[in-house]
């Protein structure tokens, strides 16, 4: 068990939380605010590992639901989220003994800390994906067993929604329903589980992950050394069955954005400065799914895409990219319980649409570019 | 027709910098006589010498000049040194809504003991689509009133929930703080920022902090030209480009806090004739360089600090490097090392060419007689192949940046401005042109003389309910009045720019559009 006790870390771990987006997730600065916050009124979010937990601890998960744009304007209650805390122990009828982030990428690996931080209660090292996903039910732990419902919804004004559905995927669709009429900005508990089920379906040290790839980004930046260098360092370590590569390092020149039902689709193109043919794409849909070297796929979806800023190594979301931005892209393993059959029926390519197989980034590219 | 187009009398823009006072008079599209003055303590002497020099110099009486138009750095810079600012309440109108991130979570403690920690959250605001979800919590804010009061506070920033879509929710509210303090100055976040509640509320308290320093510059200016006799409507430039008159200034200080870059920008745009370019501005210390689109300069993307503070304000897209006049030059062997370090503003006394003991880059333009400036006797000795080695590495230097600064591969003019330009000499890699306009070195004051007045609108339209052509016709009506309310001459109001932002997670056409709207001012 540690305890996140400096502005800095919660700094550190959300620029992580964006790497680890994949480009989704949302830009975790209101929820890194809502963290620094507490800090600042003495209250330290507090990290365990599952295996610290007994097996019938008592755990859910508690997350923001809406659009981004929203969210920066209506930010956060502590209201809500203790009155919402409260309604799901009533409705499940256990106190809730941890907190578990269903989504390490972006905004919500924040809110869980913050109010843990502020009810006393600790929060898993770890979360159902390890990275950021546009749906419901794309989790480990829908994926193996462990229902989002039933679900407690609320909003600021303190209306109730429970949810209980027979799958998953409709869950989303209800969720999202209720959140548009709700003003597009809503809070819920999904995944109500045991200690035992966290052990067994997270993806684990994801919070830790986030705090040491923003640290190592930091401390490169302040050595004045190779950011991205470093980064690519801690990142490929095969042993532990973690892969990462250098895909691709050149300028953005076009980024086309659009809304197709709710969703953030697009797509930007990248060359290396030489001549105006693009010679790198990402696909986008809501985070990067798939990305192509001169029409060749390099990574792919569960496997993560980051786009780096080329010179801070600062990791950017979808809707920061922009013409003209110096990038470069990384593509990094997803744990390997995400690369399984059973994940990819759910959320592998074929999933978002792409018709290809899975394959793994090690696979695609055998070694990484060398850096000048 | 307005009536400035049918007589365009001596008009009078002057940059204040913190170094330089420059000054330009200006008859159309002509400049008639330039002077740069060093900047004084009082803002208001500086002034005065530079523009009795200039007006001497251009043989035009004070009462016979137009327009003034002065762009300055004092407000930013006392932002950035907390110098001068004042105590400020921060009241948001947002509960039940954001009460787990109040007002100035993560300001730098230095500034928060300047301007203090006052906040108040009352009940209030609306939805994106502009549905209030909670009357307005009057008594809250009756209360938060009194205490204000107490506290002896006069400057009161008040932010809601999407105040850019009902921005008259902060207009009751401050209608309500009025009625119990009927002297307070009030920024409203909607007055000063787009979407995004903390950066716009970040923008207010900052706006807030200087609104009795604000007061006293613009009464500081105005007294300076009325003691020299010029009667001339006096305008101030913003970030933009774009000029606003003394009244907003004094309200909105913030908006003019980027006015420096953005003038020289424009300067160099509007000396050359030219549209698109990436304009440099070699001082002393850094270069500076911009990116000139359709006449304005490019605009920042992101969310940007100033001071320490996290804001979404619309700034020129600027990036420095420490190359200017004054860098000083080492060697370690042959292999030349430029600065980071300058001899800034005393280049006339430290340099080797005006009798000094320091090699700077100067010197080394001289050398290679690219400029005839001190005794080139001086600089005689340094071996021709150290001299290409500096002017290798400088070139190098420019190349790279004017590289970041580029969109595509494309070769781009390159306009270059400031006492510094004599450093170049080469062609430079990527850039199909290389540009010195006459009065390079007071670009900024002519950037001051020529600005036009303009009107944004940043919005969420709803474009399933009007479509979207109506809704973008509408958010074009809005920035057009916009203008024309800030003194555009309604013949010349055009729409500049348009950016359309679809949103997510939303009932489909919910769409954020940008507009920023420009026309010429109208002869007072």
């Amino acid at each position: 068990m540690y305890s996140v006790a400096t502005d800095q870390d919660i700094q550190d771990m959300a620029r992580g939380a964006v790497f680890l987006g994949s480009g989704g997730g949302g830009d975790p600065y209101v929820g890194e605010l809502y963290l620094r916050r507490q800090l600042a009124e003495g209250r330290q979010a507090r990290i365990v590992k599952a295996a610290e937990l007994s097996d019938d601890a008592f755990v859910i998960s508690i997350a923001g639901v809406g659009a981004p744009t929203v969210l920066v304007e209506h930010l956060v209650s502590t209201n809500t989220l203790l009155r919402l805390l409260e309604a799901s122990q009533q409705f499940y009828g256990r106190k809730v003994d941890a907190l578990i982030s269903a989504e390490i990428g972006g905004a919500n690996s924040m809110f869980p800390l913050a109010l843990g931080a502020r009810a006393g209660i600790p929060v898993i090292d770890g979360d159902g994906m390890g990275r950021a996903f546009p749906h419901l039910e794309m989790t480990t732990f829908s994926v193996y067993g462990c229902s989002a419902c039933p679900s407690v919804l609320m909003d600021d004004a303190g209306n109730v929604v429970h949810v209980q559905t027979t799958t998953d995927r409709i869950a989303e669709d209800v969720v999202r329903a209720i959140c548009a009429s709700l003003g597009s900005m809503i809070y819920g508990s999904f995944y109500p589980m045991s200690g035992k089920q966290a052990k067994q379906l997270a993806v684990h040290d994801t919070i830790s992950h986030t705090l040491e790839i923003g640290r190592r980004i930091r401390a490169a930046r302040e050595s004045q050394s190779d950011p991205i260098r470093d980064l690519l360092e801690f990142l490929n370590q095969p042993a532990e069955q973690r892969h990462a590569r250098e895909l691709f390092s050149g300028r953005i020149v076009d980024v086309r954005h659009e809304t197709r039902d709710g969703w953030h689709w697009g797509e930007a193109l990248i060359n290396s400065g030489r001549g105006d043919t693009p010679e790198f794409s990402i696909e986008i849909q809501n985070e990067y799914l798939i990305a192509r070297h001169e029409g060749r796929t390099v990574t792919l979806v569960p496997d993560l895409i980051a786009v780096l800023d080329a010179e801070s190594a600062e990791p950017l979301t979808a809707e920061m990219l922009s013409y003209g931005q110096r990038v470069t892209v990384i593509g990094y393993s997803a744990a390997p319980i995400m690369r399984r059959a059973e994940s990819l029926k759910v959320f592998g390519p074929r999933m978002f649409g792409i018709n290809e197989d899975f394959h793994g980034v090690e696979q695609l590219v055998p070694e990484s570019r060398k850096r000048a | 027709m307005s009536q400035a187009a049918v007589q365009p009398g001596p008009r009078l823009g002057i940059d204040v910098g913190g170094t330089n006072t420059d000054a330009v008079v200006m008859v159309g599209d002509e400049v008639i006589a330039a002077v740069k003055r060093l900047t004084t303590r009082d803002v208001g002497d500086g002034v005065m010498n530079a523009v009795a020099a200039v007006l001497d110099a251009a043989a035009v009486r004070p009462a016979a000049l137009r327009n003034v138009m002065v762009g300055t750095t004092q407000f930013i810079n006392a932002f950035v040194q907390r110098k001068h600012l004042e105590r400020v309440a921060a009241v948001r109108v947002s509960l039940p809504k954001a009460d787990g991130i109040p007002p100035m979570v993560a300001w730098p403690r230095d500034l928060l003991e300047v301007v203090g920690e006052q906040c108040y959250m009352v009940g209030g605001g609306s939805f994106y689509d502009g549905k209030a979800y909670a009357p307005l919590g009057v008594e809250e804010l009756q209360k938060a009133a009194h205490e204000i009061r107490k506290q002896g506070i006069r400057s009161i920033a008040v932010t809601s929930n999407f105040a850019p879509v009902r921005p008259d929710i902060e207009q009751q509210a401050a209608k309500v703080l009025l009625s119990v303090l009927p002297d307070a100055d009030i920024t409203l976040s909607s007055e000063v920022g787009g979407l995004g509640l903390i950066d716009r509320e970040n923008a207010a308290l900052i706006n807030a902090s200087l609104r009795s320093l604000s007061r006293n510059v613009v009464s500081s200016l105005q007294a300076a030209f009325a003691r020299i006799g010029v009667t001339a409507p006096i305008y101030l430039s913003q970030n933009d480009g774009t000029l606003i008159s003394t009244d907003y200034a004094t309200r909105f200080p913030i908006v003019t806090c980027s006015a420096g870059p953005t003038n020289s920008i424009r300067g160099a745009a509007f000396l050359t004739k030219m549209q698109d370019a990436i304009v440099i501005d070699i001082g002393g210390t850094t270069s500076d360089f911009g990116f000139l689109v359709r006449g304005f300069p490019r605009e920042t993307a992101t969310a940007h600090l100033i001071g320490g503070v996290r804001t979404n304000f619309r700034m020129p897209d600027v990036l420095s490097i420490a190359l200017g006049g004054g860098t000083l030059v080492r060697f370690d062997g042959d292999a030349p090392r430029l600065g980071p370090d300058s001899v800034g503003y005393q280049l006339g006394e430290r340099a080797l060419v005006f009798g000094g003991s320091e090699l700077t880059t100067t010197d080394i333009a001289v050398r290679a007689g690219q400029a005839a400036i001190g005794d080139p006797q001086r600089v005689k000795h340094i071996e021709q192949r150290k001299v290409d080695a500096v002017l290798d590495v400088t070139h190098r230097k420019l190349e790279d940046a004017i590289d970041q600064m580029k969109t595509n591969s494309k070769p781009v003019p390159v306009i270059l401005v400031g006492g510094g330009h004599v450093l170049v000499s080469r062609p430079l890699r990527g850039v199909s042109a290389i540009h010195r306009p006459k009065y390079a070195e007071v670009a900024n004051a002519v950037g001051a003389a020529i600005a036009l007045v303009s009107g944004r609108v940043d919005k969420i339209y709803d474009f399933a309910a009007l479509g979207r052509d109506a809704a973008l016709e509408q958010a074009r009506q809005e920035a057009r009045s916009a203008a024309l309310a800030a003194g555009a001459a309604s013949d010349s109001v055009e729409v500049v720019d348009v950016v359309e932002l679809p949103m997510t997670h939303m009932r489909t056409g919910a769409v954020q559009v940008k507009v920023r709207a420009v026309g010429r001012l109208a002869a007072a």
